[in-house]
């Protein structure tokens, strides 16, 4: 057993890259026993390619890591928790048909002769979720378990396996202010048991209630490593963001009109509570905030592919039908969605197909989808958009990123909507392309379209936006304008909920 | 909330025990001449191939996997058998068992490859090999038909067989099954890394299970109790040609589900699949006690089957819907 203060996990100029992606380009991390372990960074920074390597999934492409005063065996799973590192991922990985105590011990069950002890491993699983502080019952099926009950079953999962070092990957970020409160005790028991603890997070207040080290990532690379002593929240808040907002947003003023989109009062329990807003011709309304604040079911809702308890929408001063695609879609509303690949696009099918989808009843003839419409529709936005391909017909599977980006814009803009609800837009997509994308969604704004975006990327916002919304754990904290917003405002509202810093 | 749980994972072998014996007494009191002892043996001894089976598969099932394979299976180890015993008269009954099982193994060798080895779709890659398996039975037995003077006297007696007048002897091997492989699922490790495999895949590899070794495992096991059950097969009708069992890989399918297997794997018992298997047996028996005919028995096995899955989903859902609501009130 390590004693308190002992170095015990060291990560040294740790490179990865997948494919052309660099991942990692030269990140150190130390960690000592007893020590909980702050990870930050923007979305995209490495974080989670890092946790990843130390349990095993990926393997490190050059660099140097030492665990416990050896050199740590990479690139399996098994290897992984052998050595003492137990992972507890942002979605538990429990087995839902088995019971706790099964989960606790799955692979490693106490035996008695050649059965399986089913006592022996109740008992066992009671005792550590006693030690926990956690009322749980052993036998019950993992099955329905509140998110912060299934945490609690893994990290007595990693304390049966006697694991020296518990990563955490954005525990809190699905758990209610008296849960996160009840992780903090256990990762509190766990640093008096001399085990490290090291954890990803976006919320900064509780990152500042807990840790003792905290180390910071930027594109990849390790800024930052200071004992919380030493640093503060805007200095870890810059060091987060780093960069000035270099890169060009071809934001113009448009003249500002109508309300397109009236959201009042809207509410899904599950996600999202007292939500209002509204939308004008050309504007450029952001949803900030973290991954989970709520802001895709909100659009979602709207969209009508998800409902809503209470509350109403109007658009263009009419009622809408609630959890109804069909009308969102007839009363010319948009949703370029979150997740290409899965949801905007029919991956097998050619571009002009997947461009022409929505606007079929155009493109018809007397019965039939008239091939010539559809060819000069996809050559149109093809100009516009200037999406690369080979061939009108080649299934967007082939596309770039980028392109395929742009194919489900194409597909929606050709329905000339009214309001162009997009999710992400520019997950994922290279700086070229990102730049392009901005300038066909400032165009559309140009053209009298209300746009409402939902990004976490902060440049973004700050950078398209005429008014950015801040949505924290499924509440608006604030809303700013364009002239009002700067990253550490908008950061600050959507980690602590604070309006001002 | 706690009792939907608790209904789901333990009250299916009971609820199933009950409805079996609710079949079995309704049937007996239009047809007195069901619940005698003849009846019984009667039922046992046409439930036992699938039972066997169905326990065979089970494991494949709880993975998240299938094997249609299976009926091929049977018919193929049930000709060669028979082809082995007209040409070696001194062939006794043991060494019948010996060359099912050996046929059945290879057929789970090449599907666990295929399956658990290069990580193909078992439904697609068990499918084939249905078609490749019954294939060879017709090439093979080129239209040979065997009976009873062809197979060894030991083995027809040994299927004569009956324990404390009531126990065919195929049933009783179907109890010993049973047993073992419900001991062998709940108390060994590799019996719970099935349900653990079944249950969520992915964080089966994160904890390390040796996915592959089991599956591969798994079919052989499903392949080699085909391979026995074709023997079950000869024991049972005394003769045999290309197309025995043809067709019956979805009855077993049929008792598996109804028996508590869901497709999506995770759950079921060794014990509730027989029980499935005996419903599915006598509620056949029940409707040809009743002069019911052929097509409407057929129609009435495959609306049964819907009635199990239809039961699982609105479980499924009410399950859920509880859950929703719980996490909702945690979160105000």
């Amino acid at each position: 057993m390590a004693n308190k203060g002992d170095l015990l996990l060291e990560m040294k100029d740790v490179k990865k890259r997948f494919g052309g992606a660099i991942a990692l380009r030269g990140t150190n991390l130390s960690v000592r026993a007893g020590e909980i372990h702050a990870l930050l960074g923007e979305n995209g920074a490495g974080k989670s390619t890092m946790l990843k390597i130390l349990a095993g999934v990926h393997e490190h492409d050059a660099g140097t890591i030492t665990f416990g005063g050896a050199p740590f065996i990479s690139g399996s799973p098994q290897a992984s928790i052998d050595q003492g590192i137990a992972v507890i991922y942002q979605e538990p990985s429990l087995f839902l048909d088995l019971s706790l105590a099964e989960n606790v011990f799955v692979g490693r069950q106490p035996k008695k002769g050649l059965a399986i002890d089913w006592k022996e491993a109740e008992a066992q699983a009671r005792k550590l979720f006693n030690e926990l502080g956690v009322e749980l019952d052993p036998k019950r099926q993992a099955r329905g378990l509140s998110i912060a009950d299934q945490q609690v079953v893994e990290i007595a999962k990693a304390l049966s396996m006697n694991a020296s070092i518990i990563l955490m990957d954005e525990p809190t970020a699905a758990l209610s202010a008296s849960e996160v409160e009840r992780l903090m005790t256990v990762m509190r028991n766990l640093r008096a048991a001399n085990k490290a603890v090291i954890f990803v997070s976006h919320r900064l207040d509780e990152v500042f209630a807990i840790s003792d080290f905290i180390t910071v990532m930027r594109d990849g690379a390790t800024v930052s490593e200071k004992a919380i002593s030493n640093t503060d929240l805007q200095t870890v808040i810059k060091e987060m963001v780093g960069r000035e907002l270099t890169e060009l947003f071809p934001k113009t003023d448009h003249p500002i009109g109508d309300v397109v989109l009236e959201v009042n009062d809207l509410t899904n329990p599950a996600y999202f509570r007292n939500v209002s807003f509204t939308v004008r011709k050309g504007e450029i309304v952001a949803l900030a905030g973290l991954v989970g604040s709520g802001r895709s079911e909100i659009a979602r809702s709207i969209f009508g592919v998800d409902s809503y308890e209470t509350g109403s929408v109007k658009i263009n001063n009419k009622p809408l039908k609630k959890n109804s695609p069909i009308t969102a879609i007839a009363e010319k509303i948009a949703l370029v969605p979150e997740d290409r690949r899965q949801q905007g696009l029919f991956m097998v099918a050619g571009v002009n197909r997947n461009i022409s989808m929505e606007s079929f009843d155009r493109l018809k003839g007397r019965i039939f989808l008239n091939f010539k419409k559809e060819r000069a529709l996809t050559n149109q936005w093809r100009e516009n958009l200037s999406i690369k391909y080979a061939d009108q017909s080649d299934p967007v599977d082939r596309l770039s990123g980028g392109n395929q980006q742009k194919t489900v814009l194409a597909k929606w803009l050709a329905t000339d909507p009214d309001l162009l609800i997009v999710d992400e837009p520019t997950r994922g997509i290279d700086v070229g392309t990102k730049a392009e994308v901005h300038k066909l969604i400032d165009k559309a704004a140009g053209e009298g379209k209300a746009i409402l975006m939902i990004s976490s990327e902060l440049p973004e916002v700050l950078g398209m936006a005429d008014r950015i919304i801040v949505m924290r754990e499924g509440r608006q904290v604030t809303e700013l304008s364009r002239k009002e917003a700067t990253q550490e405002n908008v950061i600050a509202a959507a980690t602590t909920g604070k309006k001002g810093i | 909330m706690a009792s939907i749980l608790k209904k789901r994972t333990f009250g299916r072998e009971a609820s199933l025990g009950i409805i079996l014996i609710f079949c079995i007494a309704s049937t007996g009191f239009i047809n007195p001449r069901f619940v005698t002892g003849d009846g019984t043996r009667d039922l046992l001894s046409a439930t036992a191939i699938v039972a066997l089976l169905a326990i065979g598969m089970a494991p494949v099932m709880i993975m998240r996997h299938i094997d249609l394979s299976i009926a091929s299976t049977v018919g193929f180890s049930a000709w060669l058998v028979a082809d082995f015993c007209a040409k070696n008269p001194s062939f006794t009954w043991w060494q019948c068992f010996v060359i099912g099982g050996a046929v059945g193994i290879a057929v789970g060798v090449i599907n666990g490859l295929l399956v658990a080895g290069l990580r193909l779709p078992s439904l697609v890659v068990t499918l084939g090999t249905l078609y490749i398996v019954r294939g060879g039975v017709y090439v093979v037995s080129n239209s040979v038909d065997y009976n009873a003077q062809e197979m060894p006297p030991s083995l027809l007696s040994l299927g004569q067989k009956t324990f404390a007048g009531l126990l065919p002897f195929p049933f009783l091997m179907v109890i010993i099954l049973m047993v073992i492989v419900g001991w062998y699922m709940k108390y060994t490790k590799p019996g719970r890394d099935c349900y653990a495999i079944g249950s969520n895949p992915p964080a089966a590899d994160l904890v390390g299970l040796k996915v592959f070794r089991r599956t591969f495992l798994a079919y052989i096991f499903c392949g080699f109790i085909a391979g026995v059950a074709g023997v079950f097969y000869l024991m049972r009708f005394a003769q045999v040609d290309s197309t025995a069992f043809y067709g019956q890989e979805l009855a077993v399918v049929a008792a598996a589900v109804i028996g508590g297997i869901g497709l999506l794997g995770g759950a079921g018992t060794a014990v509730g699949v027989v029980i499935g298997a005996l419903l599915v047996q006598t509620i056949q028996g029940a409707l040809a006690a009743l002069g019911v005919d052929a097509f409407w028995k057929a129609a009435i096995n495959g609306f049964l089957l819907i009635v199990a899955i239809y039961a699982d989903r609105v479980l499924a859902r009410r399950t859920e819907k509880a859950l929703l609501a719980q996490r909702i009130k945690e979160r105000v």
